[in-house]
């Protein structure tokens, strides 16, 4: 054994990664842009897109000009973009590494999925946290769907609230359905163009990353199911459970929706 | 060159350091396996950037074939050298070895280089090499060409080829030579034949045919490649207008996959 203490390992800065999932068109990109927007002058950024079709959100993204166009990369999914965020995460991991190495230090990487179905969830070897991200214009009844994304990504976001008077959607009780389906978990009422709605997002943000910098933060696995409700037909209180209970049949259940 | 067939007795496994002795067959397993995450879906062995060229659908068996006794031979000479460089240099107790190690295997990457005219091929077999190098660092750790590869291989710096990181791996884990060969045959045509089936549907009985095929076509070339010691033997076959795709769609913004 040598004699002298093992010298400290002066790690390259490893930021804060952020996963952004939801549904295809709820506004995942623009939701980019809008903590870009807040924070860009405050925290050092950086941002990786996993689009279907390669980089089209990160010429979005680039174009809304919030952050230096280097600083926005994307990567290819093979049309898995699933995959790529959650069982074989190696291309977005070499992805956040070489931004992490090319802009150190950074502060926060945000990485956005695919626009996938309700199902889809970061792993938590891949991001420290995960915005999953529904809208109003989507139906007020998806957050009753349930999902792991929406029930247990760390912030649950309703986005283009501004819309709701135009979809005939009532914000809050989708985020009332949302508390419910989350038994309590944060939920977000957002709108790029309601500013207070804006700041407790960039909040959300900072906390985390205090939390983060603290070494107290642990990211959690929202799961790739979620315990969710089946009704019961005969209009009782209906049953919650899992998929990894093995005596659980569902051949007896009537009104069983998976997500 | 084969590997012993020794069954493995878990209580005689260590559990640290030196490798369970595994069979060349299970190594060769896991490395052909789809599942294997190391970024791999992202990929099409050229299908992609082929259809998006103009070639039909229906050219696809014979670009198979095409590819497995060209640019693949290629490929499988490498990564037979490689595997010898990686076994050969690895003698213990040899003062800078692990920096002889490096020049070696750097020798093996440039003559790959020089038969490899497409700058787009090059750079998405050293992207996809870093996935295979996270598993090679996390599972061989130990390894002298595994540590060597660490020296050539790390980013910014010029990142070692897909079939050399292939060699080194198959050094490492007990693959035999003429097993790396054919199963660098085999990942080509497998790849294509997947991608096939995402880009072009057709019948999922029909393309494994074409890659019993491809892998028949390259048979005949098996044992002279796994025999190759020196990288001035590795095979120069090329693939001009396969290269040419590539190069053209290394330049496109709608890619479902990365090559």
């Amino acid at each position: 054994m040598l004699e002298n203490p093992t010298p400290p390992i002066t790690a390259p800065a490893r930021s804060l990664r952020i996963g952004v999932a939801g549904p295809v068109g709820t506004g995942k990109s623009s939701l980019i842009a809008t903590v870009c927007r807040a924070l860009a002058s405050e925290l050092r950024l950086g941002v990786i897109t996993n689009d279907i079709y390669t980089d089209e959100d990160a010429r979005f993204l680039r174009s809304a000009g919030v952050l230096e166009p280097e600083r926005i990369r994307a990567v290819e999914t093979g049309a898995c973009p699933h995959t790529a965020i959650r069982d074989d995460i190696t291309v977005n991991l070499l992805a956040v590494e070489d931004l992490e190495r090319d802009f150190n230090p950074l502060d926060v990487v945000l990485i956005e999925s695919g626009g996938d179905n309700l199902t889809a969830t970061f792993s938590p070897a891949l991001v420290d946290a995960q915005i999953f991200v529904l809208d109003v214009a989507g139906g007020g009844d998806v957050a009753r769907k349930g999902g792991p994304g929406i029930a247990r990504a760390d912030l649950l976001v309703v986005n283009k609230t501004d819309l709701a008077p135009y979809v005939g959607v009532d914000v809050p009780t989708m985020v009332a359905d949302a508390e419910m389906a989350r038994e309590g978990r944060q939920v977000l009422a957002l709108s790029r163009t309601d500013p207070a709605s804006v700041d407790i997002l960039a909040d959300w943000v900072r906390g985390l990353l205090a939390l983060h910098r603290a070494g107290t933060h642990t990211p959690q696995d929202p799961g790739p199911m979620a315990p969710h409700f089946h009704a019961d037909e005969e209009g009782g209180p209906g049953v919650m459970h899992t998929h990894d209970e093995p005596e659980h049949s569902h051949y007896e259940q009537s009104a069983h929706s998976h997500p | 060159m084969t590997a012993p067939m020794t069954a493995v007795s878990l209580s005689v496994v260590p559990t640290t350091m030196a490798p369970p002795v595994l069979s060349s067959a299970t190594i060769a397993m896991m490395l052909a396996d789809a599942r294997l995450p190391v970024g791999g879906h992202v990929h099409s062995a050229g299908l992609e950037p082929a259809l998006a060229g103009g070639m039909s659908p229906a050219q696809v068996p014979g670009y198979m074939l095409g590819r497995a006794r060209t640019v693949t031979l290629v490929e499988a000479g490498t990564a037979a050298v490689a595997r010898h460089v990686a076994l050969h240099e690895a003698e213990p107790d040899v003062f800078g070895s692990a920096q002889r190690m490096a020049l070696a295997l750097g020798r093996v990457d440039r003559a790959w280089s020089a038969r490899t005219p497409s700058r787009a091929v090059r750079d998405v077999s050293r992207s996809l090499a870093r996935g295979y190098q996270r598993l090679a660092r996390t599972l061989w750790t130990q390894h002298p060409a595994v540590i060597a590869s660490g020296l050539v291989s790390t980013p910014p710096s010029p990142t070692l080829s897909r079939p050399v990181l292939l060699g080194i791996i198959a050094a490492a884990a007990g693959l035999d030579a003429e097993s790396l060969v054919r199963l660098v045959v085999y990942d080509d045509a497998q790849t294509v034949a997947a991608a096939m089936l995402k880009l072009e549907p057709l019948d999922p009985a029909t393309p494994p045919g074409w890659v019993l095929a491809a892998c028949a076509a390259a048979e005949e070339f098996v044992v002279d490649l796994a025999a190759l010691t020196s990288a001035d033997a590795i095979p120069a076959w090329g693939a001009p207008e396969s290269e040419g795709w590539a190069e053209a769609h290394s330049r496109t913004t709608q890619r479902l996959f990365r090559a």
